[in-house]
């Protein structure tokens, strides 16, 4: 079990911790731990199709963007935010400062950066852009030019 | 055509100063190789044998003689004078200094230029038919959609991590000039019963070790909902492609692990999702603008009674060369850049700035660059052809190769690039002089050699009539020969003769191939009928009898 702290001010609800559970540990026992109230955590390779018809019953979600490289996170986050119109606490963990701006646009709602970021200069990262070529999940107040 | 806003400028600087602070971090060692190399390559920078190479986007193959003479600048001011112009309508500088990088790249924001996903794992540059909005008979002009679709896809947040890099082209014409069914996602425009237009979409083609055509995915999807299939396209992509397997990535094989239908069902279930979403739907009024953009420069002249000159050299240039305009009045000119013993494609700073200049003087500043690595000056008067050719010749750029086998296509081989297996511009060199008759590159006629210095098969060997693929055996340099491969009329790959030829003998084997051809051969029968009408027999008994 992980216990996440509110990571950013982008969390918009006051949690001051929540119970994680895996999405096995879901998926196997899910009445039992939705009555617990507790959060999920879903890793890039689950199939985030099995908790479409579930999300009233997850408090948080916590997608992993530890790989790089892997951008299933993605199209998970859309799915949530976008798709399905999940109500709860999207939040990216192990996040990297380069990405930040592709996972708030897919539609994270906080985020928790992976430890190796913890004294990171935050002028050496980008600010990101003025504007966005494309309709995503958050267009994040962006001015839309397509 | 199309010209930056301020706004889209202003996107490019933002652009170039995240990754100099990328830059930044890494040479002071915080960002480690792995993570950098990610971010260089969606950034168009690779480490190469030697050198840093850099590959700058030029949307669908379209420049102006600005922007060409900014990338003459950066020839001269960052490399050693030359640049390459790719396959697929890029330009690569292959002796950059990291440490210079976001100069460079802050300068080509000037004229509207970047390297934004020239490589890495996300949508590369939209290719399209450099003949596009030229020729009579198009169905319609892809450039304002490659534009949009290229635009939506700029640094899109779901999609800019995908399992391998993602190449689409756009045909508008009936004759396939980009190879479409060879790229991960290709759209062809079309007109339903109704008249309406939408587009055909192939998804899962490509070439290098596991060659494959693209199946249809979708017969037509109009034109307004193209960016939500493409979405849901790239979405079923980004869940379930492969990236365990290194040599897997690419979304053929999720397409053949799949099957085409199964992989066509999960696209289309995703797509009835959102294909209604206003958000989604083509911006039909920037659609209507961006039309406007790419209006030709030109309207028709009356030339009657105008005699084009008499001249030798002129005439054989000409016929290979210039093609008719759906202008009246207008012809549309090819120049190769093709060198003995230089890369195909290689253009040196001088070269650059006097095609700008010739650009101004005879083609409404256009130039457009090819998949055979040449360049088209799109609006030339017919009555100043003839005084273009003369100032081509002058600066040695009348090759009359253009539609002959020594146009040959040829990626930079084991010379500059530290993945080939074998070399590429030699043997292209080698058979240029086997064939350095102009009479007998007449008389074969328009016949493709393309050669990839390994399996990438940036040379596209795969699609020419004779494609030579680079490979080690015992520490030696061998050539797979494949033939008949195709995409103009319908798309085929090219089929192996048999076993790979040393490099001694490979000038011959092909030499031996194009006499095979040419002995068999009826009227102007083009070397894919031959080969379909008496087979692989004829040329393999050739070749290893």
């Amino acid at each position: 079990m992980v216990e996440i702290k509110n990571p950013t001010s982008l969390i918009n609800k006051d949690y001051e911790s929540i119970e994680l559970v895996s999405f096995s540990e879901w998926i196997e026992d899910s009445e039992r731990l939705s009555k617990l109230g507790v959060g999920l955590i879903i890793e890039p390779g689950d199939d985030i199709y099995l908790i479409q018809n579930q999300l009233d019953l997850i408090e948080l979600i916590a997608l992993d963007f530890r790989g790089f490289d892997d951008g299933r996170g993605y199209t998970q986050a859309y799915f949530l935010s976008k798709r399905w119109q999940y109500s709860g606490e999207i939040v990216g963990i192990n996040a990297h400062l380069d990405q930040l701006q592709f996972m708030i646009r897919s539609g994270i709602t906080s985020y928790q950066l992976l430890e190796s970021y913890k004294d990171a200069n935050e002028e050496d990262y980008s600010n990101g852009f003025s504007l966005c070529y494309q309709a995503a999940a958050n267009n994040n107040g962006l001015q839309l030019q397509y | 055509m199309y010209k930056y806003s301020e706004k889209d400028t202003q996107f490019l600087v933002e652009r170039v100063d995240q990754f100099e602070k990328q830059l930044n971090r890494h040479l002071s060692g915080e960002l480690d190789e792995d993570k950098f190399r990610s971010l260089r390559l969606r950034n168009g920078l690779y480490m190469e044998l030697h050198a840093h190479m850099l590959r700058i986007a030029i949307p669908y193959g379209i420049l102006s003689s600005n922007q060409l003479r900014a990338l003459a600048d950066v020839a001269d001011n960052y490399d050693r004078g030359f640049g390459h112009f790719t396959t697929r309508q890029n330009i690569q500088f292959n002796w950059i200094q990291l440490p210079e990088i976001a100069n460079l790249l802050r300068d080509l924001t000037d004229v509207g230029l970047h390297a934004i996903q020239t490589s890495g794992k996300a949508t590369r540059n939209i290719t399209a038919d450099p003949l596009s909005g030229l020729t009579e008979g198009e169905i319609e002009d892809a450039r304002p959609y490659c534009e949009l679709i290229r635009r939506w896809f700029n640094l899109h947040p779901e999609f800019s991590w995908l399992p391998g890099k993602f190449k689409i082209a756009i045909n508008g014409a009936r004759l396939d000039e980009t190879a479409l069914r060879i790229h991960d996602l290709g759209l062809r425009l079309v007109k339903n019963t109704k008249g309406e237009l939408g587009f055909s979409v192939y998804v899962g083609g490509g070439l290098g070790a596991a060659a494959m055509v693209g199946p249809e995915t979708a017969s037509f999807v109009p034109v307004e909902d193209i960016l939500s299939y493409l979405e849901s396209a790239m979405r079923i992509y980004n869940l379930k492609g492969r990236r365990d397997h290194q040599k897997k990535l690419r979304i053929k094989f999720l397409v053949r692990e799949l099957g085409a239908a199964e992989f066509s069902r999960l696209v289309d279930e995703d797509w009835q999702q959102t294909k209604d979403d206003p958000e989604l739907k083509l911006n039909l009024k920037e659609l209507h603008n961006l039309k406007e953009d790419f209006a030709l420069p030109i309207e028709p002249i009356d030339l009657k009674g105008f005699k084009d000159q008499v001249d030798f050299n002129y005439s054989i240039w000409k016929k290979n060369n210039v093609r008719a305009h759906k202008v009246n009045g207008y012809s549309i000119v090819n120049i190769s850049l093709t060198k003995l013993g230089a890369a195909p494609g290689d253009a040196t700073s001088e070269q650059m700035r006097i095609l700008a200049n010739l650009a101004d003087q005879y083609s409404s500043s256009e130039i457009r660059t090819t998949k055979r690595q040449t360049i088209v000056f799109p609006f030339v008067r017919r009555d100043q052809v003839f005084d273009l050719w003369k100032s081509l010749e002058k600066y040695d750029l009348a090759s009359p190769h253009q539609g002959t086998l020594a146009q040959i296509v040829a990626c930079p081989g084991r010379d500059y690039c530290d993945l080939a297996k074998a070399v590429s511009i030699p043997i292209a060199t080698r058979v240029q002089e086997r064939f350095n008759d102009m009479n007998k590159l007449l008389d074969i006629g328009d016949l493709n050699i393309n050669i990839s210095g390994c399996e990438n098969s940036c040379a596209h060997h795969h699609i020419a009539d004779i494609g030579l693929l680079g490979m080690q055996k015992n520490g030696e340099e061998y050539y797979q020969i494949t033939l008949a491969g195709e995409t103009l009329h319908e798309t085929n790959i090219g089929k192996k003769l048999g076993p790979s030829v040393s490099s001694e003998s490979i000038v011959d084997a092909v030499e031996n191939i194009v006499n095979v051809y040419i002995d068999n051969r009826k009227n102007q029968e083009r070397f894919t009928d031959v080969f379909k009408r008496i087979g692989i027999e004829p040329f393999k008994e050739k070749v290893y009898g």
